[in-house]
Parts: structure tokens; C-alpha cells; sequence
């Protein structure tokens, strides 16, 4: 999700992590300390998301996505999504709130309608377990991966699909759209990254197409995430080779740097902030960081959770020039 | 009911009741012991069926009908565990009561065209966004320089949300505080796991996060003390260990203090202590002036308690295995009994009898017959010492006496034992001699010395 202009009223950044030891913790992003502590008791946490009008953060575990509202003091979920079976592995959201879609082990993507306008659901089904869903900025378009390795473009105005697969039979991991939709990446279980270019997405007569642009090999092991920077103009990969990678995505997708640290272990989602300056890391060693992407200098650790961290969500907030 | 009226019944239904439905087993403690006494029981009604006066002796005695003793443990049981997992499952329902559950609709009918095209129309990619600076990299360009909290590490020893992990609560009281802060007690939840030191870590972190201006010392200068409800400090106790796991304490309030004086007061470390100074002293030479008087003095202080304490110690009861050599230059195996009060000595294995004149008796002397004891003679494994003694003819006493009698015969046994064996026992001997009484120990001595020159030296 890119990082959008902060709604009315919000001017705390939000970030926060989860994983594996049963919280989700927000954090003051300057000093390092925990604000708050929210239980999440029944699993362990696959994908955070904040929603665009920043006043939930939705948390995608084993068969539920519980919503908690970022506003109160109160510790526990406020909503509670559930239904779907296996684990919940995304989670995403219409960029004015309206419905919310989820992908999970049971090869289905569900469009949850937040307002309540529809009593009628609307999913697509893959037929192998969903690995990640991605949004087109356009808000009509969905790219799901599979652990088929396949990535499918579901139209979900037509109700039509499209399959592409760039690497047979390894799983895809994780998949990106650059806020200006005209690129799409993917990470798989080999650590290759594929860039297509997009075309069509912006006008509603025109089919979207995509059409293969660059592959690399990220990383040598298993990627675990990918992300466009908000200007676009970065692609993160992160790995379980310890480390984060920043290409250049203006630039034939070359090296920018590559961000270590020792005992870091598997380095399982990142965030970039607003002016694609810094980026969040978070970390199976129970630690999240912030780095200065020029200088590929930690600038802070985020220090609390008792055991590996698998998510992180982020919005910065906008202040003017 | 037809039982109602019976107030023996009742009574003892009552009663019964109170043991069965109480799950603290409180009541069972209180009433087990009490029989209704035989009094009571003929005032009351009896059961007109219960001709069996043995029978009825029997259910006094237990006090009900169908409880037994031990099988009110078991009852006991199974009710704390019921209760606890009752409570748990409220607190499940008063979680899950106070979020809304929406459940996805898998068996409803397909959107229709028109809704989806409404819903899923596709939109303006907004265009990139005017300048506008980000707010976090504002923050940390602001905060560059500030450093890292030293107390980050504790952080995670947290037990405040933490879900299916034992945790301990605790009132802390910063005495460190300044006044109008420290009277109020700070809420820490920390990990069961954690260690004293740990919980202390943890403390400074919230402290340093909830009172920023405060300067903190490092964990190793405060101590945790067992505090009343109101905040004072309960000095008699010593602060507990650092290394010690939080849950073996069933403390919920503490005192945070910092330690005044560095110096640990335990007699194992701080003689190390010391020689670590002294080493780090000697290293470094221009400095050290002033920290080598200190050191000195503290050397010298040290020697003073060690040497208290062996003082103390000294007119304790010891045994010690030794040899004793006899006249006939044999060793017997020996232990050598040494109190405040007496010489004792008792031979090992005294089985062989072809050593007949080696063979050495039981025997005991008062301390004050005791003239010294000195070593003779060091080797590179051993070491002989001698006790030089009085013996009195017909073994008149001479404790208390200031002077000798005349008819004193002076004797001397000698020792062999392992070379700390004999310095200790030697050391032991003389301070005790030394405590016993020193004007007649004088004289003893002199009164040696001139039977020594009578004697010629042996």
C-alpha cells in the first residue's frame, strides 16, 4: 500500500508490528518506545494493514481478520471477520474504505463490503493457496499469487481473469504495484524478482495489460517481501538471507544498496516512508528497525516483542514543504 | 420436606453443605475436628430408624452422611480448577461480547452486474503529490542526535498484554523520586521468567519513558526491598537477589533504592573486590595516589575482619586428624578434638596389638593446663607441632589457679599432620590460649621458662 495523504484530523504516524508472539504493538517512530500494546490472542498475526482513513488496523490470522480501532484505549478487536477457512494471508483496502479483500490458504479472495451497501459477496477463486493480493491503484483490478506459482489479474468489474506464470512451480511470495500503476513486481520462493510494465489501467475502456519488463535474482534464497517506495522510484526485496535490497526502479532495476545486519535472521516485511527516505524492517530476531536509505544506517531498533516479527504496517503523516 | 424438621439433619446438612461447596477448603479446615458433641446430639431429634447406637456413634464422628475425608480433597480440587476455568471463559465472552463478529456469506447469491461495475469502477490514479515533507523524517532529523535509551533491552521482559504467558504484577515505589513523585506507585507487569535484575531493567526503562527528566544509574545500583502498601521501605530485610527469577517471590509491592555506598557487602566478593582494585591501581601509576590509600585501608581492614572472624570462630569445637608420635617414635592416627575448653585426644584403629606400647589412650586436658603449641619442624608435606602441657599428680585440678603448684610435672606431645592441617590447628591453639586468661597464662609461661632453664633445654 502506498503511502497516502493523511486523512482529516490524523497527525500521529502510525506504525506497528506483530508476529508471532500473540500482540501488536504501535510505536512511537522517533524514540523507540511501545505507545501500545493490543492483544491478539488466538494466533499468531500473518499481515497487518492500516485502512486509508487510518482509523483501523486490520490484523490477517488463522481463519479471521479482527479490526482494531486505532482511536481507543481498548486492547482487543472491535470487529471480527471470520468464515474464512485455514489462514488468512492478505489483507488489503479500497482507498476510500468502502470494502476491504482478503486472500487466504483456501484459494479464495473475498471483496468484504465495509460499508454494508451489499448483502452480496464477491470473490474470485485460484485454486491454490493465495500467497498475496496487491490492489491496482485504479481500484478495479486485483493481482493475486499463488503457490502454484501463477499470478492471476482479476478484473473484478467483468469478473474476468488473466494468468501469467513467470517461473513454473515456484510458489510466488509476494507482489507489488508502484503507486503510479504502471509497474508490477513479484518475489518468489527462489528469490527471483519479475517486473512487468502496466498498460491500460488508467482509462476504463482499455483493457489493463502487463507485459514482462525485467527478472533478476533478488536474492539467493527465499523473498519474503517486495515494495515500490511512494515515489516510486525504489523497489524493496526483503529475504531469508538477513538482508533488505533496494533497486533502482528508474534504472533498469541496478543494485542501490543492500541493508545488513548481523543476527538480523529473516527480514520478513518493510515500509518505506512518505518521502521514500527511510525504511521500516521487521525482523525474525523480535526486532524492527529504521534505516536511512541513503546511507544504509540503522537509525533506530524497536525493541519489545517476545518473538519474531512478520508484519509491520506504516503511514506516515504529510506536512507541508 | 419431611427432613426439614429433624434439627440434628439440618444441622449437620448445613454443615455438610459448607464443606462440600467451599473451594478454598477453608470450612473443612475449621470443621473436621468438631464433633457434635453427644450433648447436643441427644437434645436434638433423632432418626426413629437408627436403633443402632454404633451406627450412630459412626456418622457423628464423620459428621456427614456420604463426605469423607479424602475424598473431600479430591472434591476441593476439581472445584478450583472449575472456578478458574470458569473465569476464563468469561473473560472469553466479555472479550469476544464487546466486538462485532461479521461472518462471510458463502451461500448467498452472486453480486449482480450493475453492483459490481458500480462498486469496482475503475478510478483516477491520483497524480504524484505536491511537496509535502514527511513528518517521521522531520522527527528523526530532530532526534538525531539523541541516544539510544540504555534501558532498551528490558523492554521485552513486559508482561502488560502479553496473553498465555505467567507474568507477576507489582506496585514498585521509586524512592529516588523526588517528593511529590515517588509517594505514588508505579504499575509494572513483568514475565515470570525474568530475573530480579531484569525486573529492576524493566522499572528504569518505564521510569525513563514515564519520567524523562529523571537521571537513572545503572541497573546495578538500585535494589528491589520488600515495601508495605503506604511506601516504606521494610529495612530489615536485605534487598533481593539480583540473580534470583521473580517468580519465586510472592511480593506485589516493592521499593526501588538506590544503592548509597558501592561496596558489596559479602564476605566471598569483596575480597576479590579488593585485589582487583589493587591490580587495576598498580597498573595505571600517576592517578592512583589517592586509590591506593584507599585500597590500603581497605586491605587493612579486610585483614582486620578476617582476622575477627577467625577469632570467633576459634574457641568452636574442631576435630582434626593427625598423627601423634609416641615415645616410641611410632605414629598413631589421631583425631585432635580443639574447643574453647578442652584438648582432646582419641586414637583411630586401635586394633593391632603387636604395637602394644604405641598404643595410645583416650585422653583429655583442660585448656588452662595447656602451657603452648608451637611448630617444630616444617617438611615440603608435612608439618610437626608440639602442645607443651602440666600434669598434676593425682589429677588435682589447676583450672582457675594463678600459680602453679609446685609438684607440676611438665610434658609435651608432638604432632604430625599435613602442613595446613598444623597451621591451622597451631593458629587455633594459640588464640585460644591467647582468649583463656592472659595474667595466667603469663605466669604459666614464666613458670615454664624457669623450668626450662632448670631443666636445660631438651
Amino acid at each position: 500500500m502506498s503511502g497516502e495523504a493523511g486523512a482529516i484530523g490524523s497527525d500521529q504516524i502510525i506504525f506497528a508490528t506483530g508476529g508471532y508472539d500473540h500482540t501488536i504493538k504501535l510505536w512511537q517512530t522517533h524514540t523507540g518506545n511501545c505507545q501500545k500494546t493490543l492483544q491478539h490472542a488466538e494466533s499468531q498475526v500473518n499481515m497487518l494493514e492500516i485502512t486509508p482513513d487510518r482509523r483501523y488496523l486490520a490484523a490477517a490470522s488463522y481463519q479471521h481478520i479482527r479490526m482494531f480501532d486505532l482511536t481507543t484505549t481498548n486492547q482487543n478487536h472491535d470487529f471480527n471477520y471470520e468464515g474464512v477457512p485455514k489462514n488468512v494471508t492478505a489483507v488489503g483496502f479500497e482507498k476510500n474504505t468502502k470494502w476491504m479483500y482478503s486472500g487466504g490458504e483456501d484459494g479464495k479472495v473475498r471483496i468484504w463490503d465495509l460499508r454494508e451497501t451489499t448483502n452480496n459477496p464477491h470473490h474470485y477463486e485460484v485454486f491454490a493457496p493465495v500467497t498475496c493480493v496487491q490492489l491496482h491503484p485504479n481500484q478495479s483490478e486485483v493481482f493475486i499469487g499463488d503457490q502454484n506459482g501463477t499470478i492471476h489479474m482479476w478484473d473484478m468489474k467483468t469478473d474476468n481473469a488473466d494468468q501469467y506464470i513467470p517461473d513454473l512451480d515456484n510458489m510466488i511470495i509476494d507482489l507489488a504495484i508502484n503507486p503510479d500503476g504502471t509497474h508490477l513486481a513479484a518475489v518468489n520462493s527462489k528469490g527471483r524478482c519479475f517486473i512487468w510494465s502496466i498498460s491500460g489501467g488508467c482509462k476504463s475502456e482499455e483493457r489493463t495489460t502487463i507485459l514482462p519488463k525485467n527478472k533478476f535474482e533478488a536474492h539467493p534464497r527465499q523473498a519474503l517481501k517486495c515494495k515500490f517506495s511512494p515515489d516510486s522510484n525504489y523497489l524493496v526485496t526483503t529475504s531469508s538471507d538477513q538482508t533488505a535490497k533496494i533497486w533502482d526502479a528508474k534504472n533498469n532495476f541496478k543494485l542501490i544498496k543492500e541493508l545488513k545486519h548481523n543476527n538480523k535472521r529473516w527480514v520478513w516485511d518493510a515500509a518505506f516512508s512518505s518521502d521514500s527516505q527511510y525504511l521500516f524492517t521487521g525482523s525474525s530476531d523480535n526486532i524492527a528497525r529504521l534505516w536511512n536509505v541513503k546511507d544504509g544506517t540503522i537509525e533506530r531498533e524497536y525493541v519489545g516483542h517476545q518473538k519474531a516479527i512478520t508484519t509491520i504496517a506504516f503511514r506516515d503523516v504529510f506536512v507541508p514543504a | 420436606m419431611a427432613l426439614y424438621d429433624n434439627k440434628y439433619w439440618l444441622l449437620s446438612h448445613i454443615r455438610n453443605s459448607f464443606i462440600s461447596t467451599d473451594d478454598t477448603g477453608m470450612c473443612e479446615l475449621v470443621m473436621v475436628g468438631e464433633n457434635l458433641p453427644d450433648s447436643l446430639v441427644d437434645a436434638l431429634d433423632k432418626y426413629p430408624d437408627t436403633d443402632d447406637s454404633q451406627e450412630e456413634d459412626d456418622e457423628i464422628e464423620h459428621e456427614s452422611y456420604d463426605i469423607q475425608l479424602d475424598s473431600d480433597f479430591n472434591v476441593r480440587k476439581f472445584g478450583s480448577n472449575m472456578s478458574s476455568w470458569m473465569e476464563k471463559m468469561d473473560q472469553k465472552r466479555k472479550r469476544a461480547g464487546r466486538s462485532k463478529n461479521i461472518k462471510w456469506e458463502s451461500n448467498a447469491e452472486k453480486m449482480s452486474d450493475e453492483d459490481r461495475m458500480k462498486m469496482f469502477a475503475k478510478q483516477e490514479i491520483p497524480k504524484e503529490q505536491p511537496a509535502f515533507k514527511s513528518l517521521l523524517s522531520e522527527q528523526i532529523q530532530n532526534c538525531i542526535r539523541m541516544p539510544k535509551n540504555p534501558f532498551m533491552e528490558y523492554s521485552k521482559f513486559d508482561g502488560s498484554a502479553q496473553v498465555g504467558v505467567p507474568v507477576r504484577k507489582y506496585k514498585i515505589f521509586l524512592t529516588m523520586l523526588p517528593e511529590n513523585q515517588k509517594n505514588y506507585p508505579m504499575l509494572v507487569v513483568c514475565v515470570a521468567t525474568a530475573k530480579i535484575q531484569e525486573l529492576i531493567g524493566l522499572i528504569c526503562y518505564k521510569c525513563s519513558i514515564v519520567y524523562g527528566d529523571f537521571p537513572l544509574q545503572p541497573v546495578s545500583s538500585y535494589g528491589l526491598y520488600i515495601t508495605e502498601e503506604d511506601g516504606e521501605v521494610d529495612r530489615d530485610f536485605p534487598c533481593l537477589d539480583a540473580k534470583e527469577c521473580v517468580a519465586k517471590f510472592g511480593f506485589t509491592c516493592l521499593g526501588l533504592v538506590e544503592h548509597k555506598n558501592n561496596k558489596i557487602v559479602t564476605f566471598e566478593n569483596s575480597e576479590q573486590l579488593v585485589m582487583r582494585n589493587l591490580e587495576e591501581t598498580l597498573s595505571s601509576s600517576e592517578q592512583a595516589s589517592a586509590a591506593l590509600d584507599e585500597s590500603k585501608q581497605l586491605i587493612v581492614d579486610m585483614e582486620l575482619m578476617k582476622g575477627h572472624e577467625i577469632a570467633m570462630i576459634a574457641p568452636l569445637y574442631q576435630s582434626y586428624r593427625a598423627f601423634i608420635i609416641t615415645k616410641m617414635r611410632s605414629k598413631v592416627e589421631i583425631h585432635l578434638g580443639i574447643s574453647g575448653e578442652k584438648l582432646e585426644i582419641d586414637p583411630v584403629h586401635q586394633k593391632n596389638a603387636k604395637f602394644v606400647l604405641s598404643r595410645q589412650k583416650p585422653v583429655s586436658h583442660h585448656m588452662d593446663c595447656i602451657g603452648s603449641c608451637i611448630i617444630t619442624d616444617t617438611k615440603s608435606s608435612k608439618t610437626t607441632f608440639r602442645i607443651d602441657y602440666v600434669s598434676v599428680p593425682g589429677n588435682k585440678e589447676i583450672v582457675g589457679s594463678n600459680s602453679l603448684p609446685s609438684n607440676v610435672s611438665m610434658k609435651h606431645y608432638d604432632f604430625e599432620a599435613d602442613n595446613a592441617t598444623a597451621e591451622e590447628i597451631v593458629q587455633k591453639m594459640n588464640i585460644i590460649l591467647d582468649i583463656r586468661s592472659s595474667t595466667s597464662r603469663k605466669e604459666f609461661i614464666a613458670t615454664l621458662e624457669k623450668k626450662k632453664e632448670k631443666k636445660g633445654f631438651v
